[in-house]
């Protein structure tokens, strides 16, 4: 699609283990956002979710230079391999295709508020880029959601008021969700990503009522989420286009300093 | 307004004028407090064709959220609150494997309302098992009266509605793709939908990347079924799926509503 504007901001691509996906790489990603007006996407590959960005960071640059610079990356910052991951990061930092840090406290096992991620928020601080965060809330039926409700992420959020963190999901489906509203409008510093199974009837109305329309923006979660899932459920929720456009394309394009061809 | 205002108010009308000509006929309209939804809202019975509308559903088929507490009363509860409902919906009643002297109002023993459509079990909620041996009387009540059998996966587990299909071939039976997004299952799922032509699919929360073209390739468009589990979860996801689905027009109409209306034109009451 030659118009293409919408800016997904949290995708996936590789093969996930944990289930089975008709299309799960980049070139498939890539086609569906030709079908659906997706100008670009941010996000990072599997592997990187469960190990850290140690040696993906490469691989990852290549596939943001062979999608022609559509497929823009994060690098997971694992808080059991601090060390490598910073040094990872440094080298990244002025690659092209780099858009932030990726965090995922329920995968690694780590609480969102431990000391072990203090290095991630210092280099994001100290140059200016980002950080994504998986956030849900508590779950019965996956108790490592525990660690990444968004409440938990205040202290960090308070000590680097200076570093944009994306709560992703936006807190869940459950009593996350508060507490992810209520720092969204509690610190300048904090956004909420819809990507993930967060079905919930009216949510984009809702959002749009409860926090500036400058924190929400437009993600998918692909492959683990099909983008036409959340698209429909963006343009036709009873929002101002306004809205809908920052939704869409231009709070990630601020939140992450991506340069873009179009302009509102 | 702005050029890319322009253009999402362009992709907006057009996703609405193709809902509007899909029709969809809804499986998962749910009435009564959701329970174990912190976050959702009951929809009151007098803002149900208010909130069709708006979303663009023509009609489908309505439970009660207090069917799942208690079979009967729910049942009772759910035609109360749709005597006089003038919208084009039909109930689905919760349903048990009867025992002898069990009253109330059931599936399974002499005749029902003819507004009611469809059967759910909730066998891990209402302890019983998925055997024939357990719900054989049912199944055979629901068979004769080409009424469909709908059960939530986290009710029960892929190898029970592996052989309760394979055990009565005639028994329509669609799974529920609540309360839990179809992700971490979707072998099971293939593996039961390949196996099993009696097995639909209901779409609520089938939202994974190409799924919906998969299915419809490996299993063909009869065998997908529109719901929404509103007013938990917002009719425009599933939707969204369809409209922007890489499928024909007819496989659309038949996902949409086309399938679920033919079930339930067929029900005998």
């Amino acid at each position: 699609m030659s118009d293409a504007f919408i800016v997904d901001a949290h995708a996936h691509h590789g093969r996930p283990g944990a289930f089975f996906a008709p299309e799960s790489e980049p070139e498939a990603l890539l086609k569906l956002m030709d079908q659906l007006g997706i100008e670009r996407a941010i996000g990072t590959d599997h592997v990187s979710v469960f190990e850290g960005c140690e040696r993906t960071l490469p691989m990852l640059r290549s596939v943001f230079e062979q999608s022609g610079g559509r497929l823009h990356y994060l690098a997971v910052f694992n808080p059991k391999r601090a060390s490598g991951c910073v040094e990872a990061l440094k080298q990244a930092m002025n690659w092209p295709g780099f858009a932030g840090l990726k965090i995922h406290p329920s995968f690694h096992g780590v609480s969102a508020e431990d000391a072990r991620y203090e290095p991630a928020w210092r280099f994001a601080a100290e140059r200016d880029v980002p950080i994504l965060t998986h956030s849900w809330s508590a779950s019965d039926y996956n108790p490592a959601q525990q660690l990444s409700t968004p409440g938990r992420f205040e202290p960090l959020v308070g000590k680097f008021p200076k570093v944009r963190l994306v709560l992703g999901h936006a807190g869940g489906r459950g009593a996350g969700r508060h507490e992810a509203v209520r720092l969204a409008r509690d610190y300048e510093n904090v956004f909420l990503d819809l990507a993930g199974d967060i079905f919930c009837y009216r949510l984009v109305e809702s959002l749009v009522d409860s926090v500036p329309v400058e924190k929400i923006l437009f993600g998918s979660d692909a492959p683990w989420l099909d983008p036409r899932s959340r698209l429909s459920h963006v343009l036709l929720a009873d929002v101002p286009a306004s809205a809908k456009a920052r939704i869409l394309r231009e709070n990630a394009l601020h939140v992450y300093r991506i340069g873009a061809k179009k302009t509102c | 307004m702005t050029s890319i205002e322009e253009q999402i108010k362009e992709m907006a009308d057009r996703r609405r004028e193709v809902a509007e000509k899909l029709r969809f006929f809804d499986a998962g309209i749910w009435l009564g407090e959701p329970a174990g939804f912190p976050l959702a809202h009951e929809l009151p019975l007098g803002r149900l064709g208010e909130a069709l509308r708006e979303r663009f559903l023509s009609g489908g088929l309505v439970s009660h959220w207090y069917g799942k507490v208690s079979a009967q009363d729910g049942n009772a509860v759910l035609m109360q609150a749709m005597e006089g409902c003038q919208e084009d919906v039909y109930a689905a009643w919760t349903a048990l494997p009867l025992l002898p002297g069990e009253s109330g109002r059931l599936p399974g023993a002499g005749s029902v309302p003819s507004k009611v459509k469809a059967a759910r079990i909730f066998p891990k909620t209402h302890n019983f098992s998925l055997t024939s041996w357990c719900v054989g009387g049912l199944c055979e009540w629901l068979v004769s009266r080409h009424m469909p059998l709908f059960i939530w996966h986290v009710e029960t587990d892929w190898k029970s509605v592996y052989e309760l299909a394979r055990t009565f071939p005639k028994l329509e039976i669609v799974v529920e793709t609540q309360t839990q997004k179809i992700l971490y299952h979707t072998r099971p799922v293939f593996a039961l939908m390949c196996d099993c032509c009696n097995v639909r699919l209901e779409l609520s929360n089938f939202a994974g990347q190409g799924f919906i073209e998969y299915a419809v390739r490996e299993f063909g468009a009869e065998r997908l079924i529109f719901g929404s589990f509103l007013p938990v979860n917002d009719p425009l996801v599933p939707m969204g799926m369809i409209l922007d689905a890489k499928i024909s027009e007819t496989e659309k109409s038949l996902i949409a509503g086309g399938n679920l209306r033919r079930i339930v034109n067929e029900v005998t009451s």
